[in-house]
């Protein structure tokens, strides 16, 4: 039996039965978190804290110019299929990375990813290969078998939307429950009264941050947006437009909760959370603040925003996060799931010219990030990593690759067990469908990759190190079940798929 | 470019909005040079905090309490009336009524506009609507400012600011309001956004394909999608401009994307649908419309197709020292080049297209094209998210059915005009019962609460140069603006369910909740009092430069209040109960019925009523005549207008209001 359903998951279900039952399905905790909390890490006294940090690109990362083949017989035959749109092996000698896959291949970030790079080689991050949706371990054989019922694929597989989702939540479309949210879950009872901090995405809507009561909590990168006309209290008025009453009529009417209509209270509920927070997020994250000529204190300085006439968005996010995890104490959380986002990945066409910029802007933040971290002394309590859509083709289509499966993620912290390579480095192909050249065996098709490595495992290894206990993973991650158990062997090679990876330190 | 910014993260223009309310500002970015800041725009004028993320692939999400999401068998088969027809003369029954059809139709409900439907019938006044020509395109109003001379070309050639103006200028005074509320909606399903727009005369492309959207609102699906196949902006945006087909010798195959996007997007979604919008399930399991491989076979119909950079189509504009394409290719369909396009055969969506080898380029466009459109998903896919977007974001099934017959057609397929007319007139659409039905309805979408305001008050630029531009920014600003979705996957998904809710809890969609966060909400309140009494600060708004100029911003976009002035009619210094009880009814009446079609519930009817009575009995410090007063018709007018803002504040921010049912 294949578990694609979350629903199925007893512990899944029991949890969203109750938030039903919940009155509100606020993110404030109920007995059940509390219990929940007994099973999980000791939340004791000191510095008890750890982060995770979603780094979302956005559009379907080119994979294979981001963690670049390097030793060379690797790279002329990533040369000679990639063409145009390929690096030349000189201009990777300078973020080439100190670590050797099983299989003798080696690799080098994209030339403008210097400060990752680094990072990778002073031990503080890894790279995980080849990493994807998987409903269970699966061949090109299974993949091209026509017998879905015992080769069950992800859906909907290559579509931008639908995979974000899926890496987010293990389910395409309309997805109201993400990962991400259901480690908030379960850290809700040990941030008691200050849940609502739980889960912060500081970059849009996503469902990775929903959980079953978590709530996704919207923070813009310059910090909570204040409702002036709002006043703070019942009994004093913000006098908006001058006038006593209306003052008090604006905040009854933003802030009525008992509405019939749900469009009413979906909205309301969200203004009144924000009301609520804002005042609290404000002064905790106010020492961190930039000062009138718009330079912040350490260690909060460290972020590039500007990099010539752009804006590193991602920069100010991840500041943003730093900022939180820097307040932790104010705001009172001992777990707390983060989310920040670039876009501009999906490079079809223009991928020469518009990928260096991006990847510096993730490498430039996310190294500032992890440099903050280490001045804060919280670098071993935090973790950033990335996903995207999906990798994409090894192929060119002219000036640019198309839409993929599998793709090569960075994770950095100071428990990670860095300057290594994980997963399976995959052959360079780009062989048909039908292909059964060694070259091809992990290819569906123009280099999109088969995974041989599932979200669900890179997802469990994060989890775990945050404290979920193993038997509790499975709840979250409704296809681990499926993994963990025998291996596949493919063109003589044997390849594994156990529950967590090794590139965390438990 | 692309479809890049599924998800653009929100940009403070500062580091924290922790900070008394800005002074109003001019709603105008300057933007001297955009060839350098068209990629900063891609980051910040993205700046939705829209998430694509939870999202629907397409009508797949759309499960409604009712819909077959649980069934393994087709729904039973049901006898569904036919759509209403255009000559129907169901008439409203009041002015509620009237207004609420106002505005799922358009924008706004006037009074002239709401006796005009009560004068004679939902289906004239569409009928009306429907005939009315487009006096002038955006096109045509770029050429009217001066934006669309060689002498001044270099000023706007990297420029997308104009279409900014020229499509709010449209939004808020073009006569034909039906036309474009449709347009805008579609600007919604056929997504092309400034956040993606490097090319030369990018203002004109986007307005042209504005104009595209408008051309065909009340025109043929097959034709809208022809159109905006071939058209300049979407050709940059999804990457048809200079797709070539493949290449042994390089291993270069043809893009994907538009193949792709065109399919998921414009015409059939992700999965099959039974004509009511419910998805088909076969063995338990929805049934795909298409594979990865009918992708890359699609792909080779739009290849061969690029801009026409011959000698002939050049121009040097005065102060560049290189060619550039001359305006015009901006509003042209894109050039077919034989040589670029790829012969081989198309076999896709399960024989539905079926294009022999060598088959002409032009001819394969329009056998795939008409492909697409005689797919039995077109119907139900769109014509559910044209529901969604005009009326409500959970359609029964039954409504879907009459909608997908409409679109069907009786001999001609596709009707737009059909379509909406099934869409407007329906019964469920019409009825007041379900104004008592907890899930009805959707949420006002940012831009459209900020027309309905222009067009209710009747604002104008005083100087006619509709200097408003991107009002994105999620923190300081609506959170939302015309062509400026973060992707091709609109700010929001068809079918994104809003966790932690009742809706959630139903599995219904909330599409317009996706951009509702902790962030948005907020911004929108403050962005409201920035102009409430007296209109929208522009820059420099007597020029029709768009370059920023310092100490210039103006109030130009000015509302007519003169209505709601006229409620204070009492001259008494010290206005009785009777008074100001008269003044405060009259207004929160009118507000009921011009915002919200008659919506308000009495609590928040009472709520904003003994605000607005309250504020005329309260004393008033006049800091003219250093005196407290109370608010008569002789009161300075300043003092007025903060009372007629509170009002249509109030409103704007009560959820009544923001839920348009």
């Amino acid at each position: 039996m294949h578990l694609i359903q979350p629903e199925l998951h007893s512990r899944r279900a029991f949890l969203r039965r109750s938030a039903q039952l919940a009155a509100t399905g606020a993110a404030y905790p109920l007995a059940m978190n509390l219990s929940l909390m007994s099973d999980v890490a000791a939340q004791s006294a000191g510095d008890d804290y750890k982060a995770l940090v979603c780094v979302f690109l956005l559009g379907g990362n080119d994979h294979y110019n981001t963690i670049v083949s390097y030793d060379p017989a690797s790279h002329a035959e990533y040369q000679r299929i990639r063409t145009s749109i390929a690096i030349a092996r000189d201009q990777l000698a300078a973020t080439a990375l100190n670590a050797t896959a099983a299989g003798g291949q080696q690799y080098a970030m994209h030339p403008s990813m210097v400060g990752l790079s680094g990072l990778f080689n002073s031990g503080k991050a890894a790279v995980l290969l080849n990493a994807g949706p998987l409903i269970k371990p699966t061949t090109k054989e299974m993949y091209r078998s026509s017998n879905r019922t015992a080769n069950p694929l992800p859906p909907k597989l290559f579509s931008h939307n639908d995979q974000q989702s899926i890496w987010q939540s293990s389910r395409p479309e309309g997805s109201t429950v993400g990962w991400g949210g259901n480690l908030g879950d379960y850290m809700l009872g040990g941030n008691g009264a200050n849940s609502l901090f739980t889960c912060i995405s500081v970059t849009g809507n996503a469902v990775f941050l929903s959980g079953d009561q978590a709530i996704s909590y919207q923070v813009g990168s310059g910090g909570p947006v204040r409702i002036w006309s709002v006043g703070k209290s019942d009994t004093e008025s913000s006098y908006a437009m001058g006038f006593r009453d209306v003052g008090f009529a604006v905040r009854r009417l933003a802030l009525d909760g008992n509405r019939t209509n749900q469009l009413e209270k979906a909205y309301n509920a969200v203004t009144i959370r924000a009301v609520s927070s804002a005042d609290r997020i404000t002064a905790a994250v106010d020492a961190t603040k930039a000062n009138s000529s718009g330079v912040f204190p350490t260690p909060y300085d460290k972020f590039v925003s500007r990099d010539g006439n752009f804006r590193n968005p991602l920069a100010d996010q991840m500041r943003m996060v730093a900022r939180l995890i820097g307040s932790r104490s104010s705001l009172g959380v001992k777990r707390q799931v983060f989310m920040v986002s670039l876009g501009g990945f999906d490079l079809h066409d223009n991928l020469v010219n518009n990928q260096p910029d991006l990847m510096r802007r993730v490498s430039e933040a996310m190294t500032a990030f992890h440099n903050t971290t280490v001045e804060l002394g919280v670098a071993d309590k935090v973790t950033a990593f990335t996903a995207s859509d999906f990798g994409r083709t090894l192929s060119n289509n002219g000036d640019g690759s198309d839409h993929g499966w599998g793709s090569h993620n960075i994770i950095v912290g100071g428990a990670v067990k860095g300057g290594a390579l994980y997963g399976y480095a995959p052959p360079l192909g780009n062989g048909s469908l039908s292909s059964t050249s060694a070259q091809d065996l992990w290819q569906v098709g123009q280099g999109r990759l088969l995974p041989t490595t599932s979200v669900d495992q890179y997802a469990a290894t994060l989890a775990k190190w945050f404290g979920v206990p193993d038997a509790e993973l499975p709840s979250i991650l409704p296809n681990l079940s499926n993994f963990g158990a025998g291996s596949l062997t493919v063109d003589g090679q044997t390849f594994n798929y156990p529950k967590t990876l090794d590139f965390m330190t438990v | 470019m692309s479809n890049n910014e599924l998800l653009e993260p929100p940009v403070a223009a500062t580091d924290d909005s922790n900070q008394p309310p800005a002074p109003i500002q001019a709603l105008h970015t300057s933007q001297p040079d955009e060839r350098t800041a068209s990629a900063a725009g891609a980051l910040a004028l993205g700046a939705i905090a829209a998430a694509a993320l939870a999202a629907c692939g397409g009508g797949s999400g759309g499960g409604t309490a009712t819909g077959s999401s649980t069934g393994n068998t087709a729904p039973p088969p049901v006898t569904m009336p036919p759509p209403v027809a255009l000559d129907t003369d169901l008439k409203a029954e009041s002015d509620a009524d009237a207004a609420r059809f106002l505005q799922q139709a358009q924008f706004s409900a006037s009074p002239e506009e709401i006796a005009a439907v009560r004068g004679s019938s939902y289906a004239a006044y569409l009928r009306q609507q429907f005939g009315l020509p487009i006096a002038q395109t955006g096109w045509e109003w770029l050429a009217t400012r001066g934006y669309s001379s060689n002498d001044t070309g270099k000023d706007y050639i990297y420029n997308s600011t104009i279409a900014e103006y020229t499509v709010w200028q449209q939004l808020f005074s073009a006569q034909d309001a039906v036309r474009k509320r449709v347009a805008l909606a579609l600007s919604e399903i056929m997504v092309v956004s400034f956040g993606s727009m490097e090319i030369d005369w990018r203002g004109h492309a986007v307005t042209a394909y504005w104009d595209i959207l408008n051309k065909h609102a009340f025109g043929n699906f097959r034709d809208l999608l022809k159109d905006v196949t071939l058209s300049a902006a979407m050709g940059h945006y999804l990457n048809t401009k200079g797709n070539k087909k493949e290449d042994a010798k390089t291993g270069r195959q043809p893009d994907e994307n538009y193949a792709r996007e065109v399919m998921q997007l414009f015409t059939i979604g992700l999965n099959e649908l039974n004509p009511d919008g419910t998805e088909k399930i076969e063995g338990g399991k929805p049934v795909e419309t298409y594979t990865a491989d009918d992708v890359s076979q699609l792909a080779r119909v739009f290849t061969g197709y690029n801009y026409d950079y011959s000698a002939a189509n050049k121009v040097r504009l005065p102060g560049l020292s290189y060619d550039t394409l001359a305006r015009d290719y901006a509003r042209q369909p894109m050039k077919f080049t034989a040589a670029d396009h790829s012969m081989l055969a198309v076999n896709a969506l399960k024989g539905r297209i079926n294009i022999p080898a060598n088959t002409d380029g032009l001819q394969a466009l329009d056998m795939a094209l008409t492909g697409l459109f005689e797919h039995p998903n077109v119907g139900p896919f769109i014509g559910k998210q044209l529901i969604q977007r005009l009326v409500t974001s959970n359609p029964s099934p039954a409504y879907v059915s009459r909608v997908t017959a409409a679109f069907n057609g009786n001999g001609v397929r596709g009707d737009m005009k059909a379509v909406l007319s099934a869409i407007l007139l329906d019964p469920e659409a019409r009825s007041r019962d379900r104004l008592s039905d907890p899930g009805w309805g959707k949420i006002r979408e940012p831009m459209l609460r900020l027309v309905q305001w222009g067009r209710t008050f009747k604002v104008r630029s005083e100087a006619g140069s509709w200097k408003i531009g991107n009002l994105s920014d999620v923190s300081y600003s609506l959170g939302q603006s015309p062509f400026h979705s973060p992707s091709v996957f609109n700010f929001f998904r068809p079918g994104y369910v809003p966790p932690g809710t009742d809706l959630a809890t139903n599995n219904a969609p909330a599409p317009e909740m996706q951009i509702v966060n902790e962030t948005t909400v907020g911004a929108y309140i403050n962005f409201l009092t920035y102009f409430m009494e007296s209109g929208l600060n522009t820059n420099n708004p007597t020029s029709n430069s768009t370059n920023y100029v310092g100490g210039q911003d103006q109030r130009d976009i000015k509302p007519d209040y003169s209505v709601e002035l006229s409620f204070i009619s009492h001259t008494t210094a010290s206005p009785t109960d009777a008074e100001a009880t008269a003044a405060a009814r009259k207004f929160a009446d009118r507000l009921n019925l011009l915002m919200c079609a008659g919506q308000m519930s009495s609590a928040t009817y009472n709520e904003i009523f003994t605000a607005l009575k309250g504020a005329i009995l309260v004393d008033h410090w006049n800091e003219e005549t250093k005196k407290n007063q109370k608010l008569n018709a002789n009161t300075p007018i300043k003092y007025r207008l903060k009372w007629v803002a509170a009002g249509i504040f109030l409103t704007m921010i009560s959820a009544d209001y923001l839920a348009q049912k």
